[in-house]
């Protein structure tokens, strides 16, 4: 990884704190830096070393756990030569502009109706559906770009498989829980309505 | 043989592209080539812990590169 | 849980023990901090120079198994020019000149020079160097960029990207007057804020869909120089430029994080551009 720069925030903040734990690097602490010119990154020392420092400020601990990246970056690879264009993927307006646009309509949509009932004050069953529907919609969407986002599919395909289904199962469930909570409970707004006030 | 982890099978991967580039080119100097992509491998192996991904990575990085260059037509001879 | 019930010969051990698992080592990017390296100091300091520190992050790539590190330079601001490329350029001529990074043109033009400086994307050339000396600058190669040697990142990808926008003129049909394609003032003035982009990478390398998805997705710079073609009134491909971004990749990974905007050394907006894009191809 030492060939790949990857100066997050989190990385920075250990920096700061190491920094700031040596005061500066000018040699005005003399016995500190001894104790430290031989460190390892500080997850891979010994117990009595983590303690020692336990004096110095506490942003030392918060290295201590070490960065854990959940995909680490692979190894450069070149498709074709340096001179030549990535590949353009076939257009797919179904996963591109058609569904931008359902998902701004949803997410749009969704305002008018958390306001309405409120506004109105009357519990109307065909509104309720029509929330509960629109909610389940934009909460899968949500998700999906989600997975989408943090699961690639040319690195973890299996994965990212499994993550859809799970994700398609569960807003399938959400459904189905919400339809029972409307017709045999209160419903939604109703609910809504009685934890606000209670 | 044993099962290969994905870095090394990158790295043998780049050698049988290397070994390819070496098939292109005429067929006098071909040996040269094949001894130049040997040694090449040889040489950067040994000065490499088999630990050390980040180093290995920018190896077939630089790797990469260099099969890039030698494999233009142009390059007929390595020494 | 487990952890908590070991006896603490235990713990010790597992804290030496767990790190060295390869997995551990891949994701711990580690950059060896600047106490471990040394300092490299003003030669022949005034009385009353203001010395500013500046970390440096180093990597070499003749020692590829060496690990990247953090050196300490520090430099009298009153012999160095305002802004941080000054600082860059008087280090390598006066300090150290192993120092490696990408310069040209000095004034903001060329975009040679980006790089992250206190956390910031941004050009070394239009960065003032912060003058308050107690603060020390960190300077880094742009973040989630492969590293050729220091502050030098590898950019291949991100060309190539350019090159797959066909970011040039296309038309089919020949000028009406056989000479040159006019353009209304209006319409020319479509492009102000599209055309001043220079490429220095700033923008993409600080978007986190981009630091995810940079195989795929292709990033606010190039998006920028998409649309400054799908904007051009001269342009006959819009429908086809359309196209190639019609994927949940190459443009929807665009959550208007709006990093692009607020990092752009040039003061341009990114972000605008994208989502002018999506809202041409949602009414196309």
């Amino acid at each position: 990884m030492a060939a790949i720069a990857r100066p997050t925030i989190f990385h920075r903040a250990c920096q700061a704190a190491a920094g700031r734990r040596m005061f500066s690097t000018t040699p005005s602490a003399p016995l500190m830096t001894s104790a430290f010119t031989t460190a390892k990154p500080l997850a891979r020392r010994p117990l009595k070393a983590a303690l020692l420092r336990d004096a110095l400020p506490k942003a030392a601990a918060f290295h201590a756990s070490g960065s854990q990246k959940i995909l680490p970056p692979l190894p450069q690879v070149v498709k074709g030569t340096a001179n030549d264009p990535v590949p353009v993927p076939s257009p797919h307006p179904t996963h591109g502009s058609y569904h931008w646009t359902f998902e701004r309509l949803i997410a749009g949509g969704l305002v008018p109706l958390t306001i309405a009932p409120f506004v109105a004050g009357s519990l109307n069953p065909v509104m309720d559906a029509t929330l509960c529907s629109l909610l389940i919609v934009h909460s899968h969407i949500g998700f999906e770009a989600c997975i989408i986002d943090y699961f690639p599919d040319y690195r973890v395909p299996g994965l990212r498989t499994a993550l859809m289904w799970i994700l398609r199962i569960a807003t399938v469930t959400v459904g189905v829980g919400l339809y029972e909570f409307e017709t045999h409970d209160v419903g939604v707004t109703e609910a809504v309505k009685r934890i606000w006030k209670a | 043989m044993p099962r290969l982890s994905g870095l090394q099978r990158n790295v043998v991967s780049l050698y049988r592209q290397c070994l390819r580039a070496c098939g292109k080119k005429p067929i006098e100097t071909r040996d040269n080539f094949r001894r130049f992509v040997r040694n090449q491998f040889r040489e950067n192996a040994a000065g490499i812990d088999k630990k050390d991904f980040a180093a290995i990575e920018y190896m077939i990085r630089k790797g990469q590169r260099q099969l890039e260059i030698y494999k233009d037509e142009g390059i007929r001879n390595v020494v | 849980m487990a952890a908590l019930r070991m006896s603490p010969a235990r713990l010790a051990q597992s804290l030496r023990a767990a790190p060295i698992s390869p997995a551990w080592k891949r994701t711990m990017a580690s950059v060896v901090p600047p106490s471990q390296t040394s300092t490299i100091t003003e030669p022949a300091p005034d009385k009353d120079a203001k010395i500013k520190t500046f970390q440096i992050y180093r990597w070499d790539p003749d020692q590829p198994t060496s690990k990247p590190r953090m050196q300490t330079y520090t430099l009298d601001l009153n012999k160095t020019g305002p802004m941080v490329l000054d600082a860059l350029i008087r280090i390598k001529n006066e300090i150290d000149p192993t120092l490696t990074f990408r310069r040209s043109c000095r004034e903001g033009i060329c975009g040679s020079c980006a790089m992250n400086i206190d956390g910031v994307n941004t050009l070394a050339c239009l960065c003032r160097i912060p003058t308050e000396t107690s603060h020390q600058s960190k300077i880094y190669p742009l973040p989630h960029t492969y590293v050729v040697k220091d502050l030098v990142p590898d950019l291949t990808l991100f060309y190539k990207q350019y090159r797959s926008i066909k970011p040039y003129l296309q038309r089919d049909t020949p000028p009406p007057d056989g000479k040159e394609n006019r353009q209304s003032r209006p319409d020319r003035e479509k492009l102000d804020g599209l055309y001043e982009c220079i490429l220095c990478a700033c923008c993409s390398t600080s978007c986190p869909s981009y630091w995810w998805n940079a195989e795929q997705y292709l990033g606010p710079a190039i998006l920028l120089q998409s649309y400054r073609w799908i904007a051009d009134s001269r342009d006959e491909k819009t429908a086809e430029r359309y196209d190639a971004l019609n994927n949940s990749m190459s443009l929807y990974r665009c959550h208007t994080i709006l990093n692009c905007s607020r990092t752009c050394p040039k003061g341009l907006n990114p972000g605008l551009a994208i989502a002018e894009i999506k809202k041409g191809m949602a009414f196309a």
